[in-house]
């Protein structure tokens, strides 16, 4: 097979400070914008990157163009206001939002949600996590050029939007988990319809085993791809699927239980390549943990319950000084709240841990260098980074 | 091979191509989930104008617009939402006090004007405004306090026997509580005879901050120890919580506050008068609350006042009516106290008309404020109400208050069915109870149950006192022994069944079922069906002089009579209850004080 | 347990009390002297090898910025919050980007958002999210976000709403008498 060898040319060349010059006059370097448009990116970002030939030789990644200062907004509103601002910070998994922001709240203000709404909060969080997940596949398929995985995975993604629909009243900002418990009770029936799109959505999965995962280009492309040495796991921050693909068996479902992760039987989905192959089947593996999730969630779940904790006046609902920090496994990795109260009817700060921060930009800059052109698409897409949790 | 295999597997997706589509043809007109969070609607008449969406919308999405003449606990203001700012989050619709605010399922509608989307939702109509679908708030609302701390009472067994008050009052965990439900609307507000600033004191129970909560109190009410205990809290009656729970209890809270600074420190919060002394003198005329409320505010402008009282000791039927134990003396003691430290001169036991003509007020003093409330018990006048062992129920209140000894039969009834009858009737039984061991008490009113006059806790207390309350009965005789050693003796009180009490006008007219007849045996029968004012101390001249409308002295919006140097105030002219006197209190004093300014910008 | 780990740590750093949160999460106060050795000893020897995350909180009325470093020992399950408090008129914090290279994002993000410098970190002085801001950095508690917005962006014409209190007093009871 052939294999790109990076360093081929003599460019850059180390300076007499010891950095790489790369004069950008000689002609021997060519700059290239990869987003904010370019549909190989993972949303609203960019990566200024700097060719020699196929080569990159740099990459700098950029955000902010999707900067709607939250942790801003979040400081200026109730407690309860904050409630509907924090899915948006992402579009495709904003439950997370919900969930982290509810807990710190809960928390600092000694509150504890029913049991019945532990259980919906986690059957939540595992139809968001099914969700990002298939965004994630389609978006392996597209950067490899095989749109019809991206399709597909749209259609099963939006028979569970209908899920979404009916149970929140909402498609995509569910606004559902509110401090102190959810909204409601799962409608009649529910369990059954669910089981359909799960079918469904088994039977396509299938076919993108088939498509992508048996398929000699796409084996070619991404296996021994875009590797990252585990030894850059802890100082790049790396956390989730991009971790376990290296073989750590880290979970915060399973290490440090939330909700009712303890109830429920499920395995730690691990690879060991570390490359772009084992990132997509480590997801493409957790898929079926999450629908397996799914269901013994509705088998197992109380049938009734309060679902909603006592509140005070969320009017004018004051929370002493105080500080915490809630985090979950998200389909990306680590995600949380530190939030900090000060006394008064407003947080004093909300600082949101996206896993993107750290995958998207420290470490993509770091795995960028000698990468051919060609792998950069597949190589950022593996990570499975949503800008909005940059910047915020 | 399986490499073989990773060449030939990728086809397999060919099959799709022979699939049915699975997008929707056409998404507009797609139905919605039946939960969907879709356009606003509101159902107008039970929307109450509360402003709490307003509020809690973080989008800034809610306008209150004007959209019906404001009512008691209807502001006539209705929400009209900004659909370029909302964000459909449905925190409105949960917060709703009423439930009058809900989410259609309908989500596509397009229009190249984008002032279309800034409407009133239920006021503009709408397509989807009978939509049975959409976001309904599930169960009860739980975003602000549905449930009312329950208050402390003293149980029966050990109240009955005496006068010893039967609130306990909050504690200030209970009070915080109670005062974290208010959402400040201030609809109460509006309703409150006084305009007490009653969202403000509640906040200031919130913060803990007792002294700033008996100041705003002091700013519209000097009886605040008072109505805290006894007011009739029409302001309940407008609360936004009790659409769909229990109304805050303000007055409760009112009294919390007052229990919670002591009677020094609130001479110094409240002070004594700034104002330099104008000279001016006004003479007021019983020390009721509405006579004394105009004495303090009049005291604080810097005019030197004088209160004239007939009874023994001032408070009027604050004192002389409300029984001990829904309101103990030394209670009013502490807020007269503050009223007589501002200079207020109270002279008790003169009766003016009597000892004093009103024609020596008039010329010793700049302005006469007349407030003697209603002192004469009225009578049923059937047959047997003549001769002894018929009573009024104020006399008697009067004079247990008094210390003066009263008949206690073993077996009394009560005429009437108001709140006079209820603090007769259980004050008589408290006075059986020590006296014979046991409660013999029977209140019969015209009313039924259904539409009784008394409060509900004044009746349930009752029965859990012993006292027997027959509803919808109407007095036809006082029967009286007719021979024997008890001849002339009250035996009991006939009745009939009350079939209707208004006829089609609305006009009083009870009309009784004669069939069914009842004697409520008594020793004793007490009347408690109303009260007049004793106008005969104004003198024959006077009275001639003096605008009359319906036997009661007219006054104009301000409470001035027709004589230009005599007001009047409370319950003589308009009622029913401490806090209007109060209030006319104030208004009064704001009349008379202009008055008085005008005069003293003349003379300089 | 992590009582034990902060009897054992304090003998040697200047640190505050812990505040326990939870069983697995705790913050405490460090002296910014001690931070960088602190760092060290809790990553090598007692397993917090991971960063879950540096920020900042603007405690304006203290005249301090809080640092949060939020420590994570993965295997063991347990969050330790140091807090490093910086003169807020000359926020001037520590690299430790060459501890864990993610950090020099975080530090650049604080020099923008909050005006905190970090000398020595990587491209900390290049734009991160604001392109072409000259106000003050946005995160401190003194930039006000609703005038930002309201000099940004105008208001939509023919907004009014009443206040229902006021509302209803003024038609109810004009005179505004009591
Ligand atoms: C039994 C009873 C229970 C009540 N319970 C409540 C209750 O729970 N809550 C509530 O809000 N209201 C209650 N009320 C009503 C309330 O007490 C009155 O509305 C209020 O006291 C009226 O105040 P006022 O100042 O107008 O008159 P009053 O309080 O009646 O005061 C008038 C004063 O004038 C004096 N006076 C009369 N004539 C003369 C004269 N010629 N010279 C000198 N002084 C004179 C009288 O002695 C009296 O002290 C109750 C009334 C009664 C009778
Ligand atoms: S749905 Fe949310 S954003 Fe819209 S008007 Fe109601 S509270 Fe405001
Ligand atoms: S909260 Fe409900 S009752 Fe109050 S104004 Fe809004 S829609 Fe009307």
């Amino acid at each position: 097979m052939i294999r790109f060898e990076p360093d081929r040319s003599q460019y850059p060349q180390p300076g007499d400070d010891g950095k790489l010059e790369i004069d950008l006059e000689t002609g021997k370097y060519l700059k290239l914008w990869h987003g904010p448009n370019h549909p190989g990116i993972t949303g609203n970002m960019s990566v200024e990157l700097t060719l020699c030939g196929d080569e990159v030789v740099e990459g700098k990644v950029h955000v902010g163009y999707l900067h709607r200062g939250f942790e801003k907004l979040m400081e200026r509103r109730t407690f309860i206001q904050v409630f509907p601002i924090v899915c948006r910070v992402c579009v495709p998994e904003p439950d997370f939002n919900e969930w982290c922001y509810a807990q710190a709240v809960e928390e600092l203000a000694g509150i504890e949600a029913p049991e019945m709404a532990q259980w919906t909060r986690t059957l939540i969080l595992e139809m968001g996590r099914f969700n990002s997940y298939m965004m994630a596949m389609g978006g392996i398929g597209g950067a490899l050029g095989m749109g019809v995985i991206g399709q597909w995975m749209t259609y099963v993604r939006d028979l569970m939007l209908d899920r979404f629909e009916e149970m929140t009243g909402a498609r995509i900002y569910h606004m559902f988990i509110l401090p102190g418990g959810v909204r409601g009770h799962l409608p009649e029936g529910f369990a059954g319809r669910m089981e359909e799109v799960l079918a469904t959505a088994e039977r396509y999965l299938a076919d993108v085993d088939k498509a992508m995962f048996t398929n000699a280009v796409f084996k070619a492309r991404t296996k021994g791809v875009g590797v990252i040495d585990p030894a850059l796991f802890e100082p790049y921050g790396v956390t989730g699927p991009n971790a376990r693909a290296g073989g750590v068996a880290k979970d915060l479902r399973k290490d440090a239980p939330y909700l009712v992760y303890d109830q429920l039987d499920f395995e730690v989905v691990t690879e060991t390549a570390s490359d772009i192959w084992a990132r997509a089947m480590v997801r493409r593996r957790d898929i079926d943990v999450s629908i397996a999730l799914i269901r013994q969630i509705l088998a197992k779940m109380p049938k009734d319950g309060p679902v909603m904790a006592k509140l005070p006046n969320v009017l004018h609902w004051k929370i002493p000084r105080g500080e915490t920090y809630v985090a979950g496994e998200s389909s990306r990795g680590e995600y949380g709240y530190y939030l900090v109260t000060d006394g008064s009817g407003y947080p004093r700060r909300v600082n949101v841990r996206g896993p993107s921060y750290t995958h998207a930009m420290a470490l993509l800059e770091h795995l960028i260098p000698g990468t051919n052109i060609a792998d950069v698409a597949a190589l950022m897409v593996s990570l499975h980074t949503y800008p909005p949790e940059i910047e915020r | 091979m399986g490499n073989l295999r990773d060449v030939l597997s990728p086809f397999t997706a060919w099959k799709h191509l022979i699939e049915t589509p699975v997008t929707i043809r056409n998404p507009i007109g797609r139905e919605a989930a039946d939960g969907y969070r879709g356009f606003h609607q509101n159902d107008i008449e039970k929307c109450i104008g509360c402003g709490s969406c307003e509020v809690i919308c973080q989008n800034a999405a809610i306008d209150m617009v004007p959209v019906s003449a404001p009512v008691d606990g209807d502001s006539g203001l209705r929400p009209k939402i900004d659909y370029g700012r909302c964000c459909w989050c449905a925190l409105c619709v949960d917060v709703c006090m009423t439930g009058s605010l809900t989410m259609s399922n309908e989500y596509t509608w397009v229009d190249a004007d984008p002032d279309a989307f800034r409407f009133i939702p239920g006021v503009d109509p709408k397509p989807w405004d009978d939509m049975e679908k959409g976001y309904r708030r599930e169960g009860a609302r739980v975003l602000t306090g549905a449930e009312r701390v329950e208050m402390g009472e003293l149980p029966p067994e050990a109240r009955i026997d005496n006068f010893d008050e039967i609130v306990v009052g909050y504690t200030r965990e209970q009070a915080m509580i109670e005062a974290d439900r208010c959402v400040e609307c201030g609809l109460c507000v509006a309703t409150c005879p006084a305009h007490m600033d009653i969202p403000d004191y509640i906040a200031a129970i919130r913060e803990g901050d007792y002294d700033l909560g008996l100041q705003i109190l002091y700013e519209t009410n000097p009886f605040s120890e008072v109505c805290g205990r006894v007011c009739t809290h029409k302001c309940e009656t407008a609360c936004a919580a009790r659409h769909e729970g229990d109304p805050i209890a303000i007055r409760w809270l009112k009294r919390h506050i007052v229990d919670n600074v002591s009677e020094d420190r609130r001479l110094e919060i409240v002070g004594t008068p700034q104002a330099l002394p104008t000279g001016r003198k006004v003479a007021i005329v019983g020390a009721g609350p509405a006579g004394l409320t105009a004495a303090y505010d009049l005291a604080r402008q810097g005019h030197a006042v004088t209160v004239y009282e007939a009874q023994d000791k001032p408070g009027g039927m604050m004192r002389y009516g409300i029984p001990e134990y829904r309101l103990p003396y030394d209670a009013l003691d502490r807020d007269i106290a503050v009223i007589a430290a501002q200079g207020v001169t109270i002279k008790t036991g003169v009766r003016i008309g009597r000892e004093i003509a009103m024609d020596k007020l008039r010329g010793e003093f700049d302005a006469v404020v007349l407030s003697i409330g209603l002192h004469i018990g009225r009578s049923t006048r059937i047959p047997g109400t003549e001769g002894p062992g018929v009573e009024a129920a104020i006399d008697l209140l009067a004079r247990i208050t008094a210390g003066e000894e009263v008949p206690v039969p073993e077996r009394v009834v009560v005429i009437g069915g108001g709140n006079v009858a209820m603090d007769i009737a259980r004050s008589m039984a408290r006075l059986q109870k020590r006296k014979h061991g046991a409660v013999g008490v029977t209140v019969t009113a015209l009313e039924d149950f259904a539409h009784f006059l008394a409060d509900r806790e004044e009746i349930e207390e009752s029965f859990d006192e012993g006292i027997e309350i027959v509803d919808a009965r109407g007095p036809q005789e006082v029967v009286r022994y007719k021979s024997g050693k008890r001849k002339g003796a009250v035996k009991g009180l006939r009745t009939w069944a009350v079939t209707s009490i208004f006829d089609g006008q609305g006009r009083f007219a009870p009309q009784y079922d004669q069939g069914d007849e009842r004697l409520h045996p008594a020793d004793m029968v007490v009347e408690a069906i109303g009260q007049a004012a004793d106008v005969s101390i104004l003198g024959e001249d006077l009275t001639e002089a003096l605008e009359w409308t319906r036997g009661r002295l007219a006054v104009d919006p301000a409470g001035r009579s027709s004589e230009p140097w005599l007001w009047a105030a409370g319950d003589a002219v308009h009622g029913p209850d401490v806090i209007t006197a109060v209030a006319d209190g104030h208004r009064v004093a704001a009349s008379v004080g202009a008055m008085l300014m005008a005069m003293g910008e003349v003379a300089r | 347990m992590m009582r034990d780990l902060h009897d054992h740590l304090k003998t040697r750093y200047r640190l505050g009390d812990l505040a326990e949160r939870r069983a697995n999460l705790a913050f405490v106060d460090v002296a910014r002297a001690d931070l960088r050795a602190l760092l060290v000893e809790l990553r090598d020897v007692h397993g917090f090898t991971h960063l879950s995350l540096l920020t900042a909180v603007d405690w304006i009325e203290e005249g301090r910025f809080q640092l949060t470093y939020l420590m994570n020992n993965r295997t063991a399950n347990r969050s330790l919050g140091l807090r490093v408090f910086l003169d807020r008129a000359d926020p001037v914090g520590d690299t430790i980007h060459d501890l864990w290279p993610t950090a020099a994002t975080y530090q650049r993000e604080l020099r923008e958002m909050f005006g905190i410098a970090f000398p020595g970190s990587p491209r900390v002085d290049e734009e991160f999210i604001l392109e072409g801001w000259t106000d003050m950095p946005p995160y401190r508690r003194d930039f006000d976000t609703l005038a930002y917005s309201q000099q940004t962006f105008s208001d939509r014409e023919g907004r009014e709403t009443h206040d229902p209190r006021a509302h209803m007093a003024k038609k109810l009871n004009p005179e505004g008498q009591r």
